[in-house]
């Protein structure tokens, strides 16, 4: 009696094997062509704006699928990278205005793109307070990167910790590479003048990010 | 006999174990629950809304859209959105359910492509027809499980580029979707984040969507919250129906498998 269920079933089954062609998971090569095939046309942007789609090198290091992780010699190409790519202000001067900086520091807006038009604005906000805690005392901040609320208070004002946070700023990847923050002056976000803004917001003993 | 049964059935998991079943709502103790909630959920006027347009004949052909095959046979609704996205033979390709609608639009009523995408997303003066459509067409799903299939070499495809995508960073961000979307507890400012890469969170997700949002007032699609993602990553517009917006909804929803689904949900 089971079998004319199997014939049956297999009347069923063996065409939907045949259909599915033994159907699996491609490999990675195979993986990367499909996709960056659907990223080239799965945009309406202009030539301009469609350059945002083009990885450089470390953002194709940067982009390990699940739990794969970077090689040293990964971590190592995008250190060098990022800290050859460090530009600072004519000036010299790496620590600019708290008062300028207070206001980049909760400005999260600029460059976006809708109906094919970047967003309007005066400049680019400095986008620190969608992730990190700076004004202990202003609650609406976010939590994807760490606090810093007394960044100055802990770490001073020196030269080296000026140096540090205005290369922090400028490309992240310097330090850490592949970290989850932009390289805000790497990437044209912020002018070299702009993040010196935020670096005295930062360490200036005066700014709000160190009162006790 | 049982020598070429077990031997059929080592194919059968082998070629198909992903193969996917709907299943009923049976054994969820916390419907009633969620029936109670859904009771004063506003996205239900887009399900009426849809429920209305679904039969009413419409487009150059002034035809309904019963016919309409969403996977599992013409007209049949119950389950469908449970299974999507999915590969269709007629298109040759992997549709979600907001394509696969717009599919029938055109190949059913007779609309032109761009009279039927016209207005996709809905705004605060003016109630999409394709978003109220899709969330009546979801809603015929509520209390079963999400059951995205692979199973066609193109659902395998697209999933994996769905994957790809996630991870990938691009844009004056360097922002992929894993920035935000990969650890437990974050927000951006006060918006919590969903932890994609933890399978409770991602069901959870998967299962919801369309929702009614509160700070819109309007009921979103997939297709419109995704799009409002690439816009805050700094990305070019996402094109609408794109074969790439498809694969992250094939992710998405996959992972998503075995989360009862109540749609619309309701957001902040």
């Amino acid at each position: 009696m089971h079998k004319k269920t199997g014939l049956a079933w297999s009347a069923v089954i063996v065409p939907v094997l045949i259909a599915a062609g033994c159907a699996s998971l491609p490999d990675e090569a195979t993986t990367r062509q499909i996709a960056e095939g659907m990223i080239k046309v799965g945009f309406s942007a202009t030539p301009e704006h469609a350059k945002r789609l083009v990885q450089d090198k470390s953002q194709q290091i940067c982009s390990k699928i699940g739990d794969a992780r970077l090689t040293p010699g990964e971590a190592d190409e995008v250190l060098k990278l990022a800290r050859a790519s460090i530009k600072y202000p004519q000036s010299g001067k790496l620590a600019g205005d708290w008062k300028v900086g207070a206001k980049l520091a909760y400005n999260g807006s600029g460059t976006r793109i809708r109906g094919g038009k970047l967003e309007k604005a005066k400049e680019n906000g400095a986008l620190c307070s969608n992730c990190h805690v700076l004004d202990p005392k202003e609650f609406n901040v976010g939590n994807i990167g760490p606090s810093l609320a007394g960044y100055g208070a802990q770490r001073g004002n020196s030269d080296a910790t000026v140096k540090y946070t205005y290369e922090k700023l400028y490309n992240a990847w310097a330090y850490f590479p592949c970290s989850n923050m932009p390289r805000l002056g790497h990437n044209g976000h912020l002018t070299p003048e702009q993040i010196t803004h935020v670096v005295a917001y930062l360490t200036d003993p005066a700014s709000p990010v160190n009162r006790k | 006999m049982f020598g070429i049964r077990s031997g059929f059935a080592a194919i059968a998991v082998a070629c198909v174990s992903a193969m996917a079943f709907a299943q009923g709502s049976a054994g969820d103790p916390l419907g009633v629950g969620r029936q109670m909630l859904a009771e004063d959920n506003p996205g239900e006027l887009w399900v009426e809304r849809g429920k209305t347009l679904f039969h009413q004949k419409r487009g150059p052909r002034s035809a309904s859209l019963e016919k309409c095959d969403f996977g599992i046979g013409p007209g049949k609704l119950e389950g469908a959105y449970a299974q999507l996205p999915r590969y269709f033979p007629d298109t040759d390709k992997v549709q979600d359910v907001e394509s696969r609608l717009v599919t029938c639009m055109v190949n059913l009523q007779g609309f032109t492509y761009q009279q039927a995408i016209k207005d996709h997303f809905g705004t605060l003066d003016r109630m999409s027809d394709i978003e109220a459509l899709v969330a009546f067409i979801a809603s015929k799903s509520n209390g079963m499980k999400m059951n995205v299939p692979l199973s066609h070499q193109k659902e395998y495809d697209t999933y994996k580029a769905g994957e790809y995508v996630f991870y990938r960073r691009n844009g004056p961000t360097d922002f992929g979707c894993i920035t935000c979307h990969g650890d437990n507890g974050k927000r951006i400012r006060l918006q919590d984040l969903p932890n994609m890469t933890d399978q409770k969170q991602i069901q959870a997700v998967a299962s919801t969507w369309p929702a009614y949002l509160g700070t819109k007032s309007t009921v979103l699609t997939m297709q419109n919250r995704l799009y409002e993602c690439t816009w805050q990553m700094r990305l070019p517009d996402l094109a609408y129906l794109s074969d790439l917006s498809v694969a992250i909804t094939s992710y998405l929803n996959h992972q998503g498998n075995g989360a009862v689904i109540q749609v619309p949900g309701v957001k902040r």
